[in-house]
């Protein structure tokens, strides 16, 4: 009689553990879950300030005397296109194919961007002008500021990511619908984009 | 006595793989106290030592903390607007809660410089002012090698645009620390001293009642203090968390700045 008490005891005092092991594991997924969630939106936030200065540098550029089309042709394409692709701005994608095609066309309109600061070396009238500088001056500073969140936001998956494949979470974290989240990757046109820094303009 | 030994044993090695970090990579130590440091050697004397007085002053009046810091050559592969985040954070440049702190990185032989700003002036200092300031303030002066005047003009025109943005408190963080201190060491002896009359006259009872004896009281009450207080570290203590760097707090930029060269 008084085995059975104490066999019923351990094993409640097992489960308990379990329990409390199981609930911390899974409060301290839900935090970082939510870290990643909000770097993302900090992702969203720099990549929106960029895509904000485009309507403006696009009219400052186009009132420069016979300044090539197509250049400024495929900055509004880019940008549009931008916009086409819905990404749920409050939650990291859980699906890498979607951040893929989030990261291309960011890549795309970075790339078009960096273009046509290229080809407007061309023009110095126009990089004389104040408004011209400045934009530039925010755009090289929005280039910084993307390289810098997408870097946390990395780093953030990365921290989330781990924590879900370590014992004892790797055990119940799938149940409660943990999923690896993915990450940006360098591909070739982003790591092209962020490098908006002219030799011209520093002479 | 060990046990803080310990702590900072353990903070050394905690700092160490950040220091590992990047390869080639190297992180400075901060320059703090001085909110100026020239280990190129291109300034004088004479500039250095005024404007390392007129930025600790700056961070009396308005608690903004700019810092500038000349090397001769920039350690690392990387560019140098994502080097000068890595700088900001490192030495934990801005007051905590404000991130109210500028550097300005001059790298002499690669003939780069960069401006990086915290995240709270932004909004006073923004990627195209400190763009001006590259170009207007510091190249023109730097083309001739007139260091002196380059630093001393971007440093004014740093200064012009911070200004208003952040009131002060009268004291630079190093010192708020410095009165602090050796505040809570007389405090530490008028609770001893009081302790001790109180254990004179109850001690007896608390000791045989098995309370916590009256001469623990100071410490725990110390202890709690100096916990909250140590957000401060000190300065060139080691990398991570809230360890070295100009103050408590602060170290969060996003990126903001801008860069250059001559």
């Amino acid at each position: 009689m008084k085995t059975k008490w104490i066999i019923l005891a351990v094993i409640g005092a097992f489960v308990l553990i379990v329990l409390v092991a199981v609930i911390g594991g899974y409060n301290s997924l839900v935090g970082k879950s939510q870290a990643v969630d909000s770097q993302w939106a900090q992702v969203q936030n720099v990549y929106q300030r960029r895509a904000d200065l485009i309507p403006n540098l696009v009219s400052t550029v186009a009132g420069a005397a016979n300044f090539e089309k197509s250049t400024l042709v495929e900055v509004t394409d880019a940008r549009a296109s931008v916009g086409r692709v819905t990404i749920d701005a409050s939650h990291a994608p859980e699906d890498a194919a979607k951040l893929e095609e989030f990261q291309k066309s960011q890549g795309q309109l970075g790339s078009a961007l960096s273009r046509l600061l290229v080809v407007s070396e061309q023009y110095p009238q126009l990089r004389a002008t104040a408004n011209f500088q400045t934009l530039q001056a925010q755009l090289e500073g929005t280039e910084n500021r993307i390289s810098v969140e997408r870097g946390r936001f990395n780093d953030t998956v990365r921290v989330y990511d781990i924590s879900i494949h370590q014992f004892p979470a790797a055990l119940f974290a799938g149940m409660f619908g943990f999923r690896d989240k993915p990450y940006f990757t360098a591909i070739p046109q982003a790591q092209t984009a962020p490098t908006v820094n002219f030799p011209a303009f520093n002479k | 006595m060990p046990m803080r030994s310990f702590i900072c044993l353990l903070l050394l090695l905690l700092a160490l793989p950040a220091r590992a970090r990047g390869g080639t990579e190297v992180i400075p130590p901060t320059p703090s106290p001085h909110y100026i440091i020239d280990e190129a050697h291109v300034l004088s004397a004479a500039t250095v030592q005024s404007i390392d007085g007129q930025l600790q002053q700056v961070e009396r009046d308005t608690s903004n903390q700019i810092v500038v810091a000349i090397y001769p050559k920039m350690e690392s592969n990387d560019d140098i607007a994502a080097y000068g985040v890595r700088v900001f954070q490192a030495w934990h440049i801005g007051q905590k809660a404000k991130n109210n702190g500028v550097v300005l990185l001059v790298f002499i032989q690669d003939r780069k410089m960069n401006i990086t700003t915290g995240y709270g002036l932004e909004g006073a200092l923004p990627d195209a002012t400190a763009q001006q300031i590259i170009e207007n303030e510091l190249k023109p002066h730097f083309k001739n090698n007139d260091y002196d005047g380059g630093i001393q003009a971007g440093v004014n025109a740093i200064l012009a645009a911070t200004r208003g943005e952040y009131k002060g408190s009268g004291q630079t963080w190093l010192d708020y620390r410095s009165t602090i201190i050796p505040g809570l060491v007389v405090l530490l002896f008028v609770l001893l001293f009081v302790a001790s009359m109180v254990r004179g006259i109850y001690g007896t009872t608390y000791a045989s009642n098995g309370r916590v004896p009256s001469w623990v009281i100071p410490f725990i009450l110390l202890s709690s203090m100096t916990s909250s207080g140590r957000g401060g570290g000190g300065f060139g203590g080691g990398g991570g968390g809230t360890g070295g760097g100009f103050s408590g707090g602060g170290g969060s930029t996003g990126g903001g700045g801008a860069s250059g060269s001559w």
